[in-house]
């Protein structure tokens, strides 16, 4: 059945690529990918990637390609931490297992210093530069996939973090949506245990232990006015040259702080929910918004998987009055496996699948819009009105907004025990600030990282 | 009389299976746990002889790590053996009923549940926003739970999944111990006129302790290892509530990739286990040898 479903997907798309894959410029219809590609018949493609909502976009498009090349691609998916488990893994053991693997954005210094991919810059210059069209991609996204002279991987699923509400609610109840981090305080609370809105919580944030908490952190300190590492900020030259940790600071102690005062606006047992958990809180309709990647958005408005689909409205994430807020930015890019033996087929696919008009199709199947061109696209705007605050937030993000070294996974992870140890009154803040101070300074200083002592 | 060169050959085969299979991995171990190596940084691997061990035991996680599971294995044995007791003997008293091999069957049958399908499953039970076992509390009037969310109950809620889990394989061993106690003890001491508990306390219980140790023991060496449960629903949280050493070495191992540090966690494990079943063993063959 499942296969059946599959097959009749595939052929409807076929059927409609003419239509579908409409260029936004007229430019793009002009590639052959009849010539631009080679034959690898009877090869397969194996492909190692994250269970996100995108991957259903993936197994849709790949019967294109295995009709283009004759080979066939095959894709194992897996959760957060065991798709970097595996990934490392794999590249340590240097097994040909995998041709493409696909990282997140901390992971691109690992996986460089670890030699578990390849350059890609050769490849590119190898390619008809409409094929690639590199700078069509996100300009920060385009950092992201770069490390030390080098572009580790391809981009194609940037994920903007941004407001989700429901529109319904703050219009009922005069509000509107949160541009400050205190406005998003002020609604959190009116919309918690309030008789008008019975049963209804606030908001809820990613208070797990872990990667959960730990990259909450990162994502909130820039807008709160400070930064974790002495030079990682927006702006800087270079983001890694001092890595004096700043936890210390009076901007970590307000991260805390917050995090600990929203915990009275989230619904019961939130000091341990991730992203799963709190989406579901929000598309059952038991919190009034949340700040969320916006990779989950689609989801968010398909009537089947969310009971408040056509309720929802987008804005770009808050941050403290006075500053320039710096959204959230992270996501996937596209590798070659440095131990594959199909690097070509291998890079035939990445250039296919992250093509203007390959990606536009993506989109328009709830992958993430990773290129301006499907960003500005009028029929993706018309059909995703939310990609509208993608448009506005994708000018303010910032590439480091998570640190990409290589100790960056543990980096996280430590945050996040001593965050959540923090959140659950296990230690204070200060207690929790100041091991974080000391430890992260130990863990740069192994790395062999310049820290002020 | 079978030749030296025989008995060799026949030894040989098992001797190299187990020296590939558990030796090599562990001196392989024991060589790591005494570098900085770091999987995705092999090349900055360096020679740092006990440093990783002298870390390790003042390492505020691992010691929270080795408290937890301290209190996971001695909360969970306790419970399980006096659930399992007051079980096999419901199940020592009705085994004239009919049907009482299916309900047994039907107890043990949380022991045959993969560990990781436990903690999925109790992950969706005790979620606290939409769990069934919240709903069920404010159904009786009872104040809802933060279960694994909640930093106070989360290690309590895991010793409740291992207790659901494994008292099934204390109370058949403890049953089976039963089964063994001749009738007659039980008439005689009726006739002496004792009661029900002093039956249990002098007649059961010393029937059951040596097979009672051995269970014991098992469940020890099963404790030491917990790990699926924990992965799959708090991954040591919240904060490091549920930190268990096995989740602590595999966290250093296969999250951070720091094999140096993990496998001096490994190591020491190894020898708490050690230290630890020794301890248990010796107390065992003192019983047996009265």
């Amino acid at each position: 059945m499942k296969r059946r479903t599959a097959l009749l997907m595939a052929g409807t798309i076929m059927a409609t690529w003419p239509m579908l894959g409409r260029p936004a410029r007229a430019q793009d219809s002009q590639i052959d990918w009849a010539s631009e590609l080679g034959k690898h018949d009877g090869a397969t493609l194996r492909i190692l990637m994250i269970q996100d909502p995108w991957v259903s976009g993936f197994e849709q498009l790949n019967p294109i390609f295995e009709q283009l090349t004759g080979a066939k691609v095959t894709i194992d998916a897996f959760g957060y931490d065991q798709t970097h488990e595996k990934e490392v893994l794999e590249g340590t053991s240097q097994s040909s297992q995998y041709d493409i693997i696909v990282l997140d954005s901390p992971w691109v210094g690992e996986f460089w210093s670890g030699e578990f991919v390849e350059d890609l810059k050769p490849y590119i210059e190898k390619t008809k530069p409409e094929v690639i069209a590199w700078d069509d991609f996100v300009p920060a996204f385009q950092t992201v996939a770069e490390w030390e002279d080098t572009i580790v991987g391809v981009p194609f699923g940037a994920y903007f973090m941004m407001m989700h509400y429901r529109k319904d609610l703050f219009e009922q109840a005069g509000l509107q949506p949160p541009k400050t981090i205190d406005d998003y305080k002020v609604a959190a609370k009116h919309f918690t245990n309030n008789p008008d809105f019975p049963g209804m919580y606030g908001t809820a944030l990613n208070n797990a232990r872990g990667s959960a908490i730990g990259q909450s952190f990162f994502e909130w300190i820039f807008n709160f006015g400070g930064k974790p590492f002495a030079s990682t900020y927006p702006g800087s030259e270079n983001p890694y040259s001092d890595m004096t940790p700043q936890f210390n600071s009076p901007e970590a102690k307000q991260v805390f702080e917050f995090f600990k005062e929203m915990l009275q606006y989230q619904p019961p047992g939130a000091e341990s929910i991730d992203w799963e958990q709190r989406a579901a809180t929000f598309t059952t309709g038991k919190t009034a918004m949340i700040t969320a990647w916006s990779v989950r958005t689609p989801g968010f408005h398909d009537p089947s998987k969310s009971q408040i689909a056509d309720k929802i409205g987008t804005s770009v994430f808050p941050h403290i009055e006075g500053i320039d807020g710096v959204p959230p930015l992270g996501g996937w890019v596209m590798g070659i496996n440095s131990h594959s033996n199909q690097k070509d087929m291998a890079w035939d696919y990445i250039k296919w699948f992250t093509s203007k008009e390959v990606h536009k199709q993506f989109v328009l199947l709830g992958g993430p819009p990773s290129r301006l061109s499907a960003i500005e696209d009028p029929e993706i705007r018309a059909k995703m009105p939310w990609v509208e605050t993608i448009a506005e937030t994708q000018k303010h993000v910032y590439a480091e907004c998570r640190p990409r070294i290589p100790e960056s996974f543990e980096i996280i992870d430590t945050v996040g025990l001593q965050f959540s140890r923090a959140l659950q009154n296990q230690v204070t803040v200060d207690e929790a600030l100041a091991e974080l101070q000391t430890s992260i300074a130990d863990l740069m200083v192994k790395g062999g990282y310049t820290v002020q002592q | 009389m079978v030749s030296r060169t025989t008995k060799l050959l026949f030894i040989g085969p098992g001797v190299a299976y187990l020296a590939i299979i558990g030796l090599f991995p562990f001196f392989y171990s024991l060589y790591m746990s005494t570098t900085s190596l770091n999987l995705t940084r092999p090349r900055r691997s360096q020679f740092i002889g006990i440093d990783n061990y002298v870390q390790l035991v003042t390492d505020p996680l691992f010691q929270k790590a080795i408290l937890n599971t301290a209190i996971l294995a001695a909360g969970s044995i306790t419970l399980e053996i006096v659930i399992g007791f007051v079980i096999a003997k419901i199940f020592y008293e009705i085994a004239h009923i009919r049907t009482v091999n299916w309900l047994r069957t039907l107890f043990i049958l949380p022991m045959m549940v993969t560990p990781v399908i436990t903690g999925l499953m109790f992950t969706y039970i005790l979620n606290p926003t939409l769990g069934i076992a919240n709903v069920l509390l404010r159904m009786v009037g009872l104040p809802e739970s933060g279960w694994f969310g909640s930093a106070d109950v989360a290690l309590l809620s895991v010793i409740m999944v291992n207790v659901w889990q494994w008292t099934p394989f204390l109370m058949l061993i403890m049953l089976a111990g039963l089964m063994a106690v001749p009738r007659e003890l039980y008439e005689a001491s009726a006739l002496d006129g004792a009661h029900w508990y002093q039956q249990s306390w002098h007649i059961e219980l010393p029937a059951l302790r040596d097979v009672l140790l051995v269970g014991a023991i098992i469940r020890l060496i099963d404790n030491l290892r917990f790990f699926d449960v924990v992965y799959i629903a708090t991954r040591g949280g919240p904060g490091d509530a549920t930190e268990v050493i096995s989740m602590f070495a595999y966290r250093q191992s296969f999250q951070f990739f720091n094999m140096g540090y993990g496998s001096a966690a490994a190591v020491l494990i190894l020898f708490i286990t050690l230290f630890v079943t020794t301890l248990a063993m010796r107390y065992l063959r003192r019983i047996e040898h009265g």
